[in-house]
C-alpha cells in the first residue's frame, strides 16, 4: 500500500495506537434484524484446523507404516518375521470375511471412516459463536460460556429474579428464573425484554431465539 | 482458512475414505449383499462371497511373485509414508511465525521491516486499553508476505462484544494495518468473558 507513506512504522519502533470509539452500554450496535449488511458483515464460524485428528491419524499411519517397514527389512536381512505379522496374515488367511471379527472390524472401520469424512468437511468449533464485524477480512466470534455469562448478568438485573441459569445454543437461548416477588408474568416479561436487549448488544451473527421459563420460589 | 487447515482436511477425508471403502467392501462380502440384492460385481473384484478371506494363498504367491524389484519397491513406499506421516505429525505441533514483516505493502520497501512480536505485542498492548477489556493477546502467524493476526480478548464482566468489537476495529486493527501497509491480512478475533459468580440484584 503506498497511499499513506506517512503512517508507515520504523523498524523495530511499535507503532502508536489510538482508540477513540466511544465505549458505554448505553450505545448498544444497531439492530441485528435492521438489514444493516453494508455496515456489518456476517462473519462465518471459524474453521478449525482439526490439528488434534491429524496428529491421531498421523501417529496411527507412522506406528503401522514404521512397524511394517522394520520388519520387511528384517526378512529381507534373513531373520524370521516377527510374531505380530504372522498371526496377522494366519488371521487374513483363514477367517473368511462373515467372520464375527472380520465383520466387527469392517464395522468399526466403517464408522471410523465416516467419522474422518464429517470432521473433513464440516467447521467444527461448535462452542464459538460468530459476530457481525464492522470490517471486512476481520472474523471474531464470542465463546457460548462468555456469551452465558453476560445474559445471566443482564437476567439478574432484573428485579425479583434470584437465581438465572442461562443455557446458549447455536440457535437456542433458554433462560430459567427462580422468582422471588413481582409478579409472574410481569418478571417474566421484563426479563424477556433485557435479555433480547443483551443479546443485541452481543452482536451476534445469527442471533438465537431466547426462550425464557421463570418459576415461583417460595422458601 | 490456512494452508494448514486445508492440509488436514485433505488428508482426514482422504484416510476415512480409504477406511470407508475398505470397510464397506468387507461388509458387502461378509453380509453378501451382493446375492441378496442380486448385485453384479465387475469380473476381478477383490471380495464377494462370504467364505473369502482378505489375504489368500493365491494373493500370497502372486506378490511374493513379481520378481526381484518387488521388496526394495515395498520397502520404499513403507519408508515414504512413515516419512510422511513423521512430517504431518510434526507439522501439528509447529507454529508458524513470521521474524519479521515487510513494510510498505508490495512490493515491499527494500530493508524496512517490522518484528512480528514488536506488531503483536503494540496490537495486544493498545486492544488491552480498550474499555471493557481485561486481557488481550495477540499472535502473528503466517508466512511474512500473508501474515494472519489472532486476537484472543477476555472481557470484564461489564464489557459488552459488540461495542469492544466495534472499538477494535475502528483503533488497533486499522492502525496496526496502516503501519505494516498490508490492508488485507486476515483477523481473527476471539472475545471470551472473564469467569465471574453472579451479582445479586442491589
Amino acid at each position: 500500500m503506498t497511499s499513506d507513506p506517512h503512517t508507515s512504522a520504523p523498524s523495530g519502533a511499535p507503532p502508536t495506537l489510538r482508540t477513540t470509539a466511544p465505549l458505554t452500554k448505553t450505545s448498544p450496535p444497531p439492530d441485528p434484524v435492521a438489514g444493516e449488511h453494508d455496515q456489518w458483515h456476517r462473519t462465518h464460524r471459524p474453521w478449525s484446523a482439526r490439528r488434534l485428528p491429524a496428529a491421531l491419524v498421523a501417529a496411527v499411519i507412522l506406528v503401522a507404516a514404521g512397524a511394517a517397514l522394520v520388519d520387511v527389512v528384517a526378512v529381507r536381512a534373513g531373520r524370521p518375521a516377527a510374531a505380530w505379522r504372522r498371526h496377522l496374515t494366519g488371521e487374513l488367511g483363514t477367517r473368511p470375511v462373515d467372520d464375527v471379527w472380520m465383520l466387527t472390524g469392517a464395522a468399526v472401520a466403517t464408522a471410523v471412516g465416516l467419522w474422518l469424512i464429517v470432521l473433513a468437511l464440516t467447521p467444527g468449533l461448535r462452542h464459538q459463536l460468530p459476530l457481525r464485524t464492522p470490517t471486512p477480512g476481520v472474523r471474531a466470534c464470542l465463546d457460548r460460556d462468555g456469551a452465558a455469562d453476560l445474559l445471566r448478568d443482564a437476567a439478574m438485573q432484573v428485579p425479583g429474579v434470584s437465581t438465572a441459569r442461562i443455557r446458549v445454543r447455536r440457535h437456542r437461548v433458554k433462560a430459567r428464573a427462580d422468582v422471588r416477588f413481582r409478579d409472574l408474568q410481569q418478571v417474566k416479561d421484563d426479563l424477556t425484554a433485557v435479555l433480547h436487549e443483551e443479546r443485541d448488544r452481543l452482536a451476534l451473527a445469527r442471533p438465537p431465539r431466547i426462550v425464557v421459563r421463570v418459576r415461583r420460589r417460595t422458601d | 482458512m490456512t494452508p494448514r487447515t486445508v492440509l488436514n482436511r485433505s488428508l482426514l477425508a482422504i484416510a476415512g475414505l480409504v477406511l470407508l471403502g475398505g470397510g464397506l467392501l468387507i461388509l458387502f462380502a461378509g453380509l453378501d449383499i451382493y446375492r441378496r440384492q442380486a448385485l453384479d460385481p465387475p469380473a476381478d473384484w477383490p471380495l464377494t462371497r462370504p467364505d473369502d478371506v482378505l489375504l489368500g494363498s493365491a494373493d500370497r504367491a502372486h506378490w511374493s511373485s513379481q520378481g526381484w524389484w518387488w521388496w526394495p519397491a515395498v520397502i520404499a513406499a513403507l519408508a515414504l509414508a512413515a516419512l510422511l506421516a513423521l512430517w504431518w505429525l510434526l507439522d501439528q505441533m509447529r507454529r508458524r511465525r513470521p521474524g519479521a514483516l515487510p513494510v510498505g505493502g508490495t512490493p515491499p520497501q527494500e530493508g524496512v521491516e517490522l518484528s512480528g512480536r514488536a506488531l503483536s505485542d503494540a496490537i495486544a498492548a493498545d486492544a488491552g486499553a480498550l474499555p471493557g477489556v481485561e486481557h488481550a493477546a495477540v499472535h502473528i502467524t503466517g508466512r511474512p508476505t500473508h501474515p494472519r493476526t489472532r486476537v484472543k480478548l477476555t472481557l470484564t464482566p461489564q464489557g459488552t462484544p459488540g461495542a469492544t468489537l466495534n472499538a477494535l476495529c475502528q483503533g488497533p486493527l486499522p492502525t496496526a494495518r496502516r503501519s505494516t501497509g498490508s490492508p488485507d491480512s486476515p483477523t481473527e478475533i476471539r472475545l471470551q468473558v472473564a469467569r465471574h459468580k453472579p451479582h445479586r440484584a442491589q
